[in-house]
């Protein structure tokens, strides 16, 4: 099902021209729009670099109980990964991306309590198979079939799903109701347990890491090419014979076993699985930080989860009130005049697309993501 | 016999309240494409403002009268500030609502505190047949209900203003050019569909009491009977709501709380995957 890679190029170059013709007519904006956009060719790679950096350094100069905070953030930006895939990438909007995350949760607490099992190669690939299988049949349902099924149906499925599983986890006595599973036993290697602190942190960040650069050559290879012709004309990508809900199926699935890592990761660090982490709090936080940092380029999804947690951290003391409000204006503000997130401050366009394979590198100007 | 009786009363005035819910809901999404994630707030707004009235020494009814006019006014400021810019964009629209509805229960959260603020009922003690007690207040919501009902059927498909709402909301460039003022139609239908929600949290504050979350509870089931009844017309959500209210209600009587809670939502998303146009498809009111 592989098309020659120039076929699909040119089909989103033509795309993107007719987008970019229109700009020129503007006049001098255009213009300094284009410059900024020549300008910002290789910053991708420096803001990576720098987080990097800074996420090294961290548990240095953090007092301990915010490197513990950190860790935290850092799992929250591997979940945030998983929504910008679905989102980012393939345009689905995921509503109930805390399904699979909360239930990998859930899964290796259960591991933990129930089988005494928590040995870090046996409970990380638990819980990303369970979040995997999770998205593997959701996806599968919503968005298989004879029929394509509506972008309105896809997102509110999903809500659904991820609304439906929190009631389930209240309600049900073995797991826990409304409290959940506390005091889950740490994650072991052998004889040493990870427990909160500067060596759980560099296993997550490695972790993070690892992920981070799966995806970026996942959505630079072939098949992240045929996502990006997807996202920005699904009925195109199907009449070059893609399967476009084939492709969209495995993102999604992709997505859901990276965000079951993150929850069974989750799960171990904070030492407590509860109903919220399956249901819509969650599921609408994740929203929060791919939109804050910039769908799309996976490391606006890190950056959003980094600041979003980060002010909300830092004001809760003496904000505690006014704090929601706040995220609430700021989330209206970027959706109204900054859709591509704060990393387009920073990003241009062209670099936010990226290059594919060989060849001149021209896959030019490219529109919001609005399906 | 009067067991049966009780309960049957019990589901329908449920239903009554899904109906309620949706009815404003439907209207945004069928004529509009809208899916209004804040919908669930406007409602809260209606049981706020009932809630003040009371709370400054006004009759309760008073509060609630004015709770339509308030919530639609907001709406009506909100589409021509923001909602219109998300027309294109349905996702996007469903992003910015959920923002909106995020700083609207934030706030109201802000100014109640975390408490459930009781409101008493205007028409309070129970109505009596023979040995069978049902809540006046309970009844008065199911004969509202009906009434508002009809009342917006009869607005969409008798008036001139209905008409001319449908005609923006089927055709936009049509109506543009026949010389309907479009802009001035989307801001109507949206202030419409929030004073409908206002009048709803205004009429279920006695049930439910007040609190943060109150909208929040209704939404994802306001929005799949919005899905299971058919966007694209009037009766279809009201009709979903029917059935989800109805089942939501019925079931736990049979079956055990948390699945029958669960087993609604699933039969709901699956009902919609082979029947995505709905209970009622088609163009009609």
């Amino acid at each position: 099902m592989l098309k020659p890679m120039s076929v699909v190029r040119e089909a989103i170059v033509t795309d993107m021209g007719d987008e970019a013709d229109g700009a020129m007519a503007e006049g001098a904006a255009a213009e300094q729009a284009t410059d900024r956009v020549k300008a910002g060719r290789k910053i991708l790679p420096i803001v990576e670099g720098v987080v990097l950096v800074a996420a090294l350094i961290a548990p240095l100069v953090l007092q301990d109980y915010l490197t513990v905070f950190a860790t935290r953030v850092i799992i929250l930006a591997l979940f945030a990964l998983s929504f910008d895939l679905v989102w980012g990438y393939a345009g689905i909007m995921s509503f109930g991306q805390a399904l699979f995350f909360g239930s990998a949760g859930y899964g290796v607490a259960l591991l933990a309590r129930d089988l005494d099992v928590t040995n870090i190669f046996l409970v990380l690939p638990a819980g990303t198979l369970i979040g995997l299988a999770f998205a593997l049949l959701l996806g599968g349902f919503l968005l298989l079939g004879r029929h394509p099924s509506s972008v309105i149906f896809v997102s509110l499925g999903t809500l659904t799903g991820s609304y439906a599983a929190d009631r389930l986890a209240r309600g049900w006595y073995y797991l826990g109701g409304q409290n959940g599973i506390p005091s889950i036993a740490p994650m072991s290697l052998g004889g040493y347990e990870f427990t909160e602190g500067p060596a759980f942190y560099y296993l997550v960040l490695g972790i993070l890491v690892v992920v981070y650069l799966l995806c970026r050559f996942l959505v630079r290879s072939q098949f992240g090419l045929a996502l990006a012709g997807l996202r920005e004309n699904e009925q195109r990508i199907a009449f070059f014979g893609y399967k476009a809900q084939h492709l969209k199926a495995i993102i999604f699935t992709i997505g859901g076993a990276v965000a079951g890592l993150a929850g069974s990761l989750y799960a171990f660090h904070e030492g407590f699985v509860w109903p919220n982490m399956v249901g819509v709090v969650v599921s609408t936080q994740v929203v929060l930080y791919v939109l804050f940092g910039g769908s799309g380029t996976l490391i606006g999804a890190v950056i959003g989860a980094v600041i979003v947690e980060g002010v909300s951290f830092w004001l809760s003391d003496n904000y505690r009130d006014v704090w929601p409000i706040i995220l609430g204006l700021l989330l209206l503000l970027v959706i109204l005049f900054r859709p591509l997130g704060l990393i387009s401050f920073v990003l241009g366009e062209r670099e936010r697309v990226g290059s594919f394979g060989a060849g001149p590198d021209r896959t030019g100007k490219e529109k919001r993501n609005a399906p | 016999m009067a067991n049966a009786f009780v309960a049957a009363f019990e589901i329908l005035s449920f239903g009554a309240i899904i109906v309620l819910i949706v009815l404003g809901l439907g209207i945004i999404a069928s004529m509009m494409g809208i899916f209004n994630f804040a919908q669930g707030e406007f409602v809260l707004l209606g049981a706020y403002v009932t809630y003040l009235a009371y709370a400054n020494g006004l009759p309760i009814w008073a509060g609630m009268v004015a709770a339509p006019f308030v919530v639609g006014a907001l709406g009506f400021v909100l589409e021509a500030l923001i909602i219109r810019r998300f027309y294109a964009a349905p996702i996007v629209a469903m992003l910015g609502t959920y923002a909106l509805g995020l700083i609207i229960r934030e706030s109201v959260r802000g100014l109640i505190g975390g408490f459930y603020l009781t409101v008493p009922e205007p028409i309070g003690g129970s109505i009596d047949i023979g040995s069978i007690h049902i809540s006046a207040w309970r009844f008065t919501i199911i004969v509202v209900t009906l009434l508002v009902m009809a009342g917006c059927y009869l607005l969409l498909s008798r008036t001139s203003f209905g008409l001319r709402m449908r005609a923006t909301l089927e055709n936009p460039s049509l109506a543009r050019a026949s010389g309907i003022s479009t802009p001035l139609m989307y801001g109507a239908t949206f202030a419409f569909g929030s004073a409908l929600a206002g009048l709803a949290g205004a009429l279920i504050v006695p049930v439910f009491s007040l609190y943060a979350d109150l909208g929040l509870r209704f939404l994802i089931q306001g929005f799949v009977a919005v899905m299971v009844g058919g966007v694209g017309s009037f009766i279809g959500p009201v009709a979903g709501a029917g059935v989800i209210g109805t089942l939501s209600a019925a079931l736990p009587w049979v079956m055990a709380p948390v699945v029958a809670d669960v087993l609604v939502f699933v039969l709901a998303i699956v009902f919609i995957k082979f029947r995505p146009q709905g209970l009622i498809a088609g163009k009609g009111v």
